[in-house]
C-alpha cells in the first residue's frame, strides 16, 4: 500500500515485478539498477540462492523525483518465480501498490507463464485484491531469441493477456522495453493513487 | 551527531526518548510493508530503505512460521551477534500496524532494548493520529508529463 505523506509531500509505492522461475524479472531490476545514476537509486537488495536464484526477494529503491509537488520514491521488489517458493511470494507481493508480470516468451514456457499469472491471481484474491482492480502491465521476455523458438507479442497476448493489459516485447538482458515497462506501471499506480483519494 | 528523522512528526518524541534510554545505536520505525515512518542514526538513505525492506521480510516470514506452528505471530524478535543484536517488535496503533527495527551494540543489551521498547509502544499508540481521509486528487491532471520527464531522465533519456 502506497504511502503518502501530505506534511512532507513525499509518496512511496511498491511495484511488484512477478512471473515464472527465470523469465527475467531479476534481469529487469539489474538493468535499471545499471542505468539509473547513484543518486537516483539504493543499494540492490538480493537474497539469492548460490546458484543466484532468487530466493526470497530483490529490493531496489528508486526515487523519480518532484511529481505534482510530491517527493516521489518506487520500490521495486522480484518475486522467487520457482513453483515451490510460493509462501515467499505471497509475502513479497503483501502491500504492493502494482504488479509488473514478466512472460517467458519460449514456446516450451507457456504453461509456466499461464500457471504463474494463476498463482497471481489467486494470491492477490487471497488477499483481498483482484487482477481487475490490481495496476498490472505484462512484459514478453526473451523477444531477442530465434523466431523458431518464441512465442510473438500477439500470440502472448491471446494466450495470456484476457484483460487487454498494456504488454511489452523485451529483452530485459540488453534493456530493451524495461524502461517502458517501468513507464506503463508506473503512469497506472499513480493514477489509482490519485483516483482513490479523490472519490 | 547521529539524529532522528521523521516522515510523520508524530513519531519523533517517543523514538528519540527510547534512544537515549535505551541506547540503541539505529532504529528504524516502518510498515509492515517496509515503507519508513522515522529512523534514528542512520545516515544513508538507501541504507534506510534497504534495511526496512529486509526487517519486514523477517517479520513477514517469522509470522508465517508462527501461523504455521498455530501461534498468533511472533510480536518481537531477537537475532544476537558478536558486535551488534537486532531486535525487531510490532505493535498495533490507530495508523495501523507499525514494526520497530532496533540495532544496539554491547553497550546497551536486549532486555534494556526490550524495556523501553514497552514504552516506545505505549507512546507511540498514544501519539498515532487516526489516518486523515483526504477528499480530492493528490496529483495534477498532466502528471503524467512530470512523470515522463522524471523516467527519462533517471534513464539518460
Amino acid at each position: 500500500m502506497s504511502l503518502v505523506n501530505f506534511t512532507t509531500r513525499e509518496i512511496t509505492c511498491k511495484i511488484v515485478y512477478y512471473g515464472p522461475g527465470r523469465s527475467g524479472k531479476t534481469t529487469n531490476l539489474q538493468y535499471i539498477y545499471g542505468r539509473v545514476p547513484d543518486d537516483r537509486r539504493g543499494r540492490m537488495v538480493s537474497l539469492a540462492t548460490e546458484t543466484e536464484r532468487t530466493l526470497f526477494f530483490d529490493f531496489l529503491p528508486l526515487e523519480l523525483g518532484t511529481i505534482s509537488g510530491f517527493t516521489t520514491r518506487f520500490h521495486l521488489y522480484t518475486v522467487p518465480g520457482q513453483v515451490y517458493y510460493n509462501s515467499t511470494r505471497k509475502l513479497v507481493l503483501q502491500g504492493a501498490d502494482g504488479v509488473v508480470f514478466v512472460a517467458d516468451s519460449q514456446v516450451r514456457q507457456l504453461d509456466e507463464n499461464i500457471e504463474s499469472l494463476q498463482n497471481l491471481q489467486s494470491n492477490l484474491i487471497e488477499m483481498d485484491d483482484d487482477m481487475r482492480s490490481m495496476p498490472l502491465v505484462l512484459q514478453y521476455n526473451k523477444q531477442d531469441l530465434p523466431p523458431q523458438l518464441i512465442l510473438r507479442p500477439l500470440e502472448l497476448d491471446e494466450a495470456l493477456n484476457f484483460w487487454g493489459l498494456p504488454s511489452f516485447a523485451s529483452d530485459a538482458l540488453r534493456g530493451v522495453g524495461v524502461f517502458e515497462t517501468l513507464k506503463a506501471i508506473s503512469e497506472q499506480v499513480l493514477r489509482k493513487l490519485s483516483e482513490e483519494a479523490s472519490q | 551527531m547521529r539524529r532522528t528523522r521523521a516522515v510523520e512528526a508524530w513519531t519523533i518524541e517517543p523514538l528519540n526518548r527510547f534512544v537515549v534510554e535505551s541506547g540503541a545505536r539505529f532504529t528504524l520505525l516502518m510498515t509492515p510493508a517496509g515503507q519508513v515512518l522515522a529512523q534514528h542514526g542512520f545516515t544513508r538513505a538507501v541504507d534506510v530503505m534497504a534495511s526496512a525492506a529486509l526487517g519486514a521480510a523477517i517479520f513477514s516470514s517469522t509470522g508465517e512460521i508462527a501461523r504455521m506452528l498455530g501461534e498468533r505471530e511472533f510480536r518481537a524478535l531477537n537475532h544476537q551477534g558478536r558486535q551488534y543484536g537486532v531486535f525487531l517488535g510490532a505493535l498495533d496503533t490507530d495508523r495501523g500496524k507499525l514494526l520497530v527495527l532496533v540495532v544496539y551494540g554491547s553497550d546497551s543489551s536486549l532486555g534494556l532494548v526490550q524495556l523501553f521498547f514497552d514504552d516506545l509502544a505505549e507512546q507511540l499508540v498514544v501519539a498515532a493520529p487516526v489516518p486523515e481521509v483526504r477528499r480530492g486528487p493528490i496529483l495534477a491532471a498532466d502528471f503524467e508529463r512530470e512523470l515522463n520527464e522524471s523516467l527519462a531522465s533517471l534513464f539518460g533519456r
